[in-house]
C-alpha cells in the first residue's frame, strides 16, 4: 500500500512531472540556503535587499522543525509502519535535557545539544521495547499515552517540595549569544533536518531499512526470513526519537523558553503524521515536501504569513478555528483521494488525475 | 472505613459516564475495526444539545437524552455512510487520521457556533443528594449511572437479540461471509456506527449533570474510553461495562492518594492501560480473538 518510491521506470508523462518537481525544489533548497544570507551585515552594507527578516527566520525554523519531525516519524511511521502517535514525547525530553543542562548545569549549547538525541533516544529504546510488542490500534493508543504521560510527569514531578523541571512555569534558560542568532539557529534546524533526510537516505538503502519494510508488509514473514523484529523495530524507534530529540534540544534554546505546552503539543503528533502522509509516507521526500507544504498552509489560514487569506465575512478571531477546520478536510480529503501522497505523482508512474482520485476511493471503500 | 465507602460509591457513580462513553467506543471498534477519535467530539455534539434545549427551553436534561440519541444516530449514520465507508478497508493509520480529521472539523466547528466558554446544566435538583446515615450520594450521579447501565442493557439487548444487531454482529465477526448471506454491507456499518454515535450522544448529555462542557472538553473521554474498553475487553457491552466502573474507581482512588495524585490523571490512566496490554491483552473479562 505504501510503498518505496523507486521502483519502476517512470513514464513519459511522469519524466515529466519528475523533472518539474526536481526543478522546484531545487529553486525552494537554493532560496532557503541563499536567503538567510543576506540578513549578514557584510552583505547588507553591500546593498543587497534583505531576504530574511525576523518573521522570515521564524517560519523558516519551524518549517525545517517540522522537516524533522515529519521524517524521522517516517522511520517509524512510514518504513516500519508502526503508527507512532507520541513522539512529541522524544521533542520533549530532548527539549527539557537541553533545558535543564543549560540553565541548571550551565553547560555551553553545543555540549548539551549532542545529550538531547541521546536522552530521547534512551528513552525510546527502554519504553520501545514493551511497547512495541503491541500492534495496530493497540500500539497507536498506547504510544500516544506515552506522550501525554511524559508531558504529565515532567511537569509535576517534585522533589521535596520544589518541582524538579521547573513545573507549570516552564525552564527559562539564558540568551546565546552571538551575532546573527536568527541565522545560527536557522542553519542549526536545517542541519538538523538534513541530518534525518540524510539518516533516512542511509536507512532506505541499507539491509537495516530493507528489513524494516520487510516488517511493515508482513511481520511474521519478516521474522521468518531471519529479521531480527524486535532489534530492528526498537532501533528504528530510538532512531526517530533520536533526530527528534535533537530538533527538541535545538528548539529549547532557539525558542529561550520551554513548558509542557510548548514542547509537549499533542497536535504535533498529529501534524507530523500528517506531514508525512501528504507528502508521501515511506519515502525519502515525502515528509519533507509535506512537511513544507503543510506548515505554510497552516501558517497562511492561521494568518501569520504576511500575505493572508481576508474574507470579508470572517471575524478575525475565528480564522485559527476555520484554519482547524480546513486542516481538518484537507485530512479527510487526503485520507480517501491520495493516500499514497503527492510524491506519488513525482515518482514518475502516477499521474494526478480523475481517474486516480477514482481509483484511490475504489481501493478502501465497501 | 466511612471514608472508603464514599470513594467507593463516587467511583462507582464516576464509572457511570465512563460506561456510557465507552459502549459506543467499543462497539464501533469491535464491530468497525476503527479507533473513532472523533468519538470525544460527538459525545460534546449531544452535550451542546441538551444544554442548548436547557438553556432555550428549559428543557429537563435527562428528558433531553432520547433526542441527543437521535441527533447523533443521524450525524452517525451519515458520516459512516458518506465518508468513513471510503476507507473502511484502507491501513489503521488511514482510518486513524480520517477519525481524527473528523475530530477536527467537528471541535472546531462546535467552537464556532457556541465559542470555548464554560456551558453547564444546572436544573433545580442538581445539589441535592440522597443521604444514607453518613454516606452521600448526588441525585444527578445517581441518575447518570442509572441511565448509562440502561443504556449499555440496551445495546445488549439490540445486539443479541435483534435481527439488526445479530447482523452487526456477523459483520464484525467475518465481513465477507456476512456479505454472502445477504447483509448489506454499506447500512450495516452505517447502523453499527450510528449506534455508537447515539451512545456517545446519550453519555454527552449525562456529563452536563457531572462537568461544565467546552468543545474540547470531549477529547480527554476519547482516550479514556479506549482505556476503559481494553480494561474490560473489546468485544462484549458487558465487559465495557465493568471496564468502566473499575475505571471510575481507579480514578477516584487514585485521586485520593495525598500528595498529587490528581496531576497525575492521564499517567495513571496509561501507565494502567500499557499494563493491561501487556500482562492481559484481551482485557479482564474478554475473550482472546
Amino acid at each position: 500500500m505504501l510503498r518505496a518510491a523507486f521502483t519502476t521506470k517512470p513514464t513519459e508523462g511522469g519524466r515529466r512531472w519528475r523533472r518539474l518537481f526536481l526543478l522546484l525544489g531545487g529553486v525552494v533548497l537554493l532560496y532557503g540556503l541563499l536567503a538567510p544570507l543576506t540578513s549578514l551585515d557584510a552583505l547588507q552594507s553591500a546593498g543587497f535587499p534583505l531576504l530574511a527578516d525576523k518573521l522570515w527566520f521564524r517560519i523558516a525554523t519551524a518549517t525545517a522543525m517540522f522537516v524533522v519531525l515529519a521524517s524521522a516519524w517516517n522511520l517509524v511511521g512510514g518504513l516500519t509502519g508502526y503508527a507512532a502517535f507520541g513522539n512529541v514525547a522524544f521533542f520533549g525530553i530532548g527539549a527539557y535535557t537541553c533545558g535543564m543542562l543549560i540553565s541548571r548545569a550551565h553547560w555551553p549549547l553545543f555540549l548539551a545539544l549532542p545529550l538531547a538525541p541521546l536522552a530521547s533516544a534512551a528513552f525510546a529504546a527502554l519504553v520501545g521495547v514493551p511497547l512495541l510488542r503491541l500492534r495496530g490500534h493497540y500500539f497507536a493508543v498506547a504510544s500516544l499515552g506515552v506522550g501525554v504521560a511524559v508531558g504529565e510527569v515532567i511537569q509535576n514531578v517534585e522533589y521535596r517540595g520544589t518541582p524538579v523541571f521547573g513545573g507549570s512555569t516552564g525552564l527559562f534558560l539564558p540568551i546565546f549569544s552571538v551575532d546573527n542568532r536568527d541565522l545560527v539557529f536557522y542553519f542549526l534546524m536545517v542541519g538538523a533536518a538534513a541530518l534525518t533526510i540524510g539518516v533516512t537516505w542511509l536507512v532506505l538503502r541499507s539491509r537495516f531499512g530493507y528489513g524494516l519494510i520487510a516488517i511493515r508488509e508482513n511481520e511474521e514473514a519478516a521474522a521468518v526470513m531471519g529479521v531480527n523484529t524486535t532489534a530492528y523495530k526498537v532501533a528504528a524507534f530510538a532512531l526517530a526519537a533520536a533526530l527528534t530529540g535533537l530538533a527538541g534540544g535545538i528548539f529549547a534554546q532557539w525558542n529561550v523558553f520551554i513548558n509542557q505546552e510548548n514542547v509537549f503539543p499533542i497536535e504535533y503528533n498529529v501534524q507530523m503524521i500528517l506531514m508525512a502522509l501528504v507528502g508521501g509516507a515511506g519515502t525519502l521526500f515525502g515528509p519533507l515536501a509535506g512537511a513544507v507544504f503543510l506548515y505554510m498552509l497552516i501558517q497562511f489560514l492561521s494568518g501569520s504569513l504576511p500575505v493572508s487569506l481576508d474574507l470579508p465575512f470572517l471575524p478575525s478571531d475565528a480564522r485559527p478555528v476555520l484554519a482547524q477546520v480546513i486542516l481538518g478536510l484537507l485530512l479527510l480529503v487526503t485520507v480517501i483521494f491520495v493516500p499514497r501522497g503527492v510524491i506519488d505523482f513525482f515518482g514518475g508512474q502516477s499521474r494526478l488525475s480523475l481517474a486516480y482520485l477514482r481509483r484511490s476511493l475504489r481501493e478502501t471503500s465497501v | 472505613m466511612v471514608n472508603f465507602l464514599q470513594l467507593l460509591v463516587l467511583g462507582l457513580l464516576a464509572g457511570g459516564v465512563y460506561v456510557g462513553v465507552g459502549v459506543g467506543f467499543g462497539l464501533v471498534w469491535g464491530v468497525l475495526n476503527i479507533v473513532n477519535l472523533a468519538h470525544g467530539a460527538l459525545v460534546m455534539v449531544g452535550g451542546y444539545l441538551t444544554w442548548t434545549l436547557f438553556t432555550r427551553l428549559g428543557l429537563d436534561p435527562f428528558l433531553s437524552l432520547p433526542l441527543d440519541a437521535l441527533l447523533l444516530f443521524t450525524i452517525g449514520y451519515l458520516l459512516q455512510r458518506g465518508v468513513i465507508n471510503r476507507v473502511i478497508r484502507a491501513p489503521l493509520l488511514f482510518t486513524f487520521l480520517l477519525t481524527f480529521g473528523v475530530n477536527l472539523v467537528v471541535i472546531n466547528l462546535l467552537l464556532l457556533l457556541f465559542k470555548s466558554d464554560f456551558r453547564s446544566v444546572t436544573p433545580s435538583y442538581a445539589g441535592a443528594g440522597l443521604e444514607l446515615g453518613v454516606l452521600v450520594i448526588p441525585f444527578t450521579r445517581l441518575g447518570a449511572l442509572v441511565v448509562a447501565l440502561l443504556l449499555a442493557a440496551g445495546l445488549a439487548f439490540v445486539l443479541n437479540r435483534t435481527r439488526t444487531g445479530l447482523a452487526i454482529q456477523a459483520v464484525g465477526a467475518d465481513r465477507d461471509a456476512a456479505q454472502l448471506v445477504g447483509i448489506d454491507l454499506r447500512h450495516t456499518y452505517a447502523l453499527t456506527f450510528a449506534l455508537g454515535a447515539a451512545c456517545a450522544g446519550v453519555a454527552g448529555g449525562l456529563i452536563t449533570l457531572i462537568q461544565a462542557i467546552t468543545p474540547t472538553a470531549g477529547e480527554p473521554y476519547t482516550l479514556q474510553a479506549f482505556v476503559v474498553v481494553i480494561l474490560g475487553g473489546l468485544g462484549r457491552v458487558t465487559a465495557t461495562v465493568a471496564g468502566g466502573l473499575l475505571f471510575g474507581l481507579i480514578e477516584v482512588f487514585g485521586q485520593s492518594i495525598p500528595g498529587s495524585g490528581s496531576v497525575y490523571a492521564n499517567a495513571i490512566a496509561f501507565g494502567l492501560l500499557v499494563l493491561v496490554l501487556i500482562l492481559r491483552p484481551q482485557g479482564l473479562m474478554g475473550r482472546l480473538r
